[in-house]
């Protein structure tokens, strides 16, 4: 009777988890196939020198060293700390500003959301272009600052302008993050405001010590996925420097529009496969760092609610 | 138009402040009115420009002029001369329709074993779904380029369309936290009277889940519309090639020649049915932006 029981029940087990196995196996497939063997691939042949239809030749931490010493990869760093600290800050700045002015409905924000809104779904490919005709010589940001007696800027000529020029268009894009924001602040108890209110804090108080610290954690979460997309930057990069000089991936003017990915991308066009995978390793390996430092100094600087938030 | 972009739950009205501080109020609207206004100009003049500059005659387009001297629309016709764009267009769209179909067909057993079925494991398995949203696509193309080389998929939508069919993590985690939003209640009730989970999954979740399948969707077919890296990757013959890579290609050709107005004309062409899914499907898309923090 009860071995009977025991089998059915068995029986009833392997039926579930043959299920469970079956509602997985697009994931697991895809997994393995597209995902966990390249990895390893790439991780091996970061260590060899490969080329297709070649075999790859040890080399142990050659690439890496190489990586070391190379110049090129220094400039992509830089200007990619560049996009970093200047842009990053900036965008989420404006995306807070925007989302703050407009997160309470009065009459006329659902058109301003959307206005602001919208530029997020330009592609990449189509907003460098555009900008790339904005602030070309002659275009119209030239005109425009012209009617005020100011001299444009070279943008694409002098590397000095082509990555606040990059900056520009990634401002011009924040809808996304604006909108992260805004339900953010939405979701802030009104109590917390009508409590400091009573002790008879003003609009920028109410500001520093209410809202700040409630939507760190959403701070924190665009600051983050904002920094692991820098790294991995390129579309505009590259329609500006196709602009400036086409079929290279030098990242023109004076490689001052050379992102990471470019780079990267570079080696792999030259079939350098074992150099490509190992800067693609140290972009993985770099993402993780962000991630778990920001990890880690994340209860410094987020506020916590009771239900643990975000 | 108008329609609220968040779905907003606000009591009445503050009760307005009394005596000194009206003017600083009054001196607080004012000043909100005029960032506000200023920072819209700024975001809605690259859109104007964009529209004046692809109807400007090329005899102006090449000059510093703002507005056109007559309206040129016969530009939109000159770009489907010099490049295939009809053939782009098919392109993108077999891309992105196809994508969007692996996606939702390939997602949705996922997402639901990890939301309303209990196995062992579960939550360490999803977190390492979680860990590969973190990935670069860097650490992946450089061996899934030679397994397309190898079976022959170069110059095909092949690379761009049938990895959707294995569920990316993105997809799995946005229909994920639709799907616990569902009452267990009624998933419960089906499996007592003996459905099996794909009968659950097909007949109560799935039925409930349409705006979250919806969302995803978009998304993908967003993402594949837009996607430029990949389809550069792996497409290079001018027939194959999808809009995104063609208006790069008219971008970088026309730099030279000074046609800016006809690469503005494409750029119209190629954002506008994006502007259309937007607007046809808002509210489901920014709950769907809102539900992951980003749109990936």
């Amino acid at each position: 009777m009860t071995s009977a029981r025991r089998a059915a029940r068995r029986r009833a087990d392997r039926r579930r988890r043959l299920t469970v196995l079956a509602l997985l196996s697009p994931w697991l497939i895809g997994f393995c196939v597209f995902v966990l063997y390249p990895i390893m691939n790439s991780l091996y042949w970061s260590f060899t020198v490969k080329r297709y239809g070649k075999p790859a030749r040890w080399v142990g931490l050659g690439n890496y060293r190489l990586l070391l010493e190379n110049d090129e990869l220094l400039l992509a760093l830089k200007n990619t700390a560049y996009l970093a600290l200047i842009g990053l800050p900036i965008r989420l700045f404006i995306a807070l500003l925007v989302a703050t002015l407009l997160a309470r409905p009065r009459r006329g924000n659902g058109a301003y959301r959307l206005l602001f809104y919208v530029p997020s779904l330009v592609p990449a490919v189509a907003s460098g272009a555009l900008f790339f005709f904005l602030l070309r010589q002659g275009g119209p940001v030239a005109g425009l600052l012209d009617l005020f007696g100011i001299e444009a800027p070279l943008w694409f000529r002098d590397p000095a302008w082509t990555k606040p020029a990059l900056i520009m268009l990634g401002t011009w894009a924040i809808g996304d993050t604006m909108l992260v924001f805004m339900a953010g602040l939405v979701d802030i108890p009104r109590s917390l405001y009508e409590a400091v209110e009573l002790d008879g804090a003003g609009r920028w108080a109410r500001f520093r010590y209410v809202t700040l610290p409630m939507i760190s954690p959403v701070t924190f979460f665009t600051l983050l996925t904002g920094l692991i997309g820098v790294l991995q930057a390129f579309d505009a990069a590259y329609v500006f420097s196709q602009g400036v000089r086409p079929g290279r991936l030098t990242g023109e003017p004076d490689g001052s529009l050379l992102t990471y990915a470019m780079l990267q991308l570079r080696y792999f066009s030259d079939g350098r496969i074992g150099f490509a995978s190992a800067m693609a390793w140290v972009m993985f390996v770099l993402t993780l760092v962000i991630t778990l430092v920001m990890m880690a100094t994340r209860r410094r600087w987020v506020h916590t609610t009771t239900d643990g938030a975000a | 138009m108008s329609t609220v972009l968040v779905a907003t739950e606000q009591p009445a009205r503050r009760t307005a402040p009394v005596g000194a501080s009206r003017s600083r109020r009054l001196l607080f609207l004012i000043g909100r009115h005029a960032v506000l206004v200023a920072l819209a100009l700024m975001f809605a003049l690259p859109f104007l420009f964009m529209l004046l500059q692809s109807v400007m005659p090329i005899t102006q387009a090449k000059t510093t002029a703002l507005w056109p001297d007559r309206f040129e629309w016969g530009n939109y016709r000159e770009v489907f001369d010099r490049v295939p764009l009809a053939t782009y267009f098919l392109n993108t769209l077999k891309v992105c329709v196809l994508a969007t179909i692996g996606t939702v067909v390939s997602c949705v057993p996922v997402a639901y074993a990890f939301s309303h079925v209990r196995w062992r494991g579960r939550t360490a398995v999803f977190v390492l779904v979680l860990a590969t949203m973190m990935l670069p696509y860097q650490v992946l193309f450089v061996s899934q380029y030679q397994i397309f080389t190898e079976l022959g998929w170069i110059n095909s939508i092949l690379p761009l369309t049938v990895p959707a069919f294995f569920a990316d993590a993105f997809s799995i985690f946005l229909l994920r936290q639709f799907f616990l939003t569902l009452p267990t209640e009624v998933m419960d009730a089906a499996r007592i009277d003996g459905a099996s989970e794909l009968g659950v999954l097909a007949r109560v979740v799935v039925p409930l889940a349409k705006p979250g399948i919806m969302a995803v969707a978009i998304f993908q077919f967003l993402f594949s519309w837009s996607d430029f890296f990949g389809p550069n990757l792996y497409l290079d013959s001018d027939d194959s090639l999808t809009l995104a890579v063609g208006l790069v290609r008219l971008n970088t050709a026309l730099v030279k020649t000074g046609e800016s107005n006809l690469t503005m004309a494409a750029a119209v062409l190629f954002v506008l049915p994006i502007l259309a899914v937007f607007f046809f499907a808002q509210k489901v898309f920014i709950e769907g932006v809102t539900l992951t923090g980003t749109k990936g």
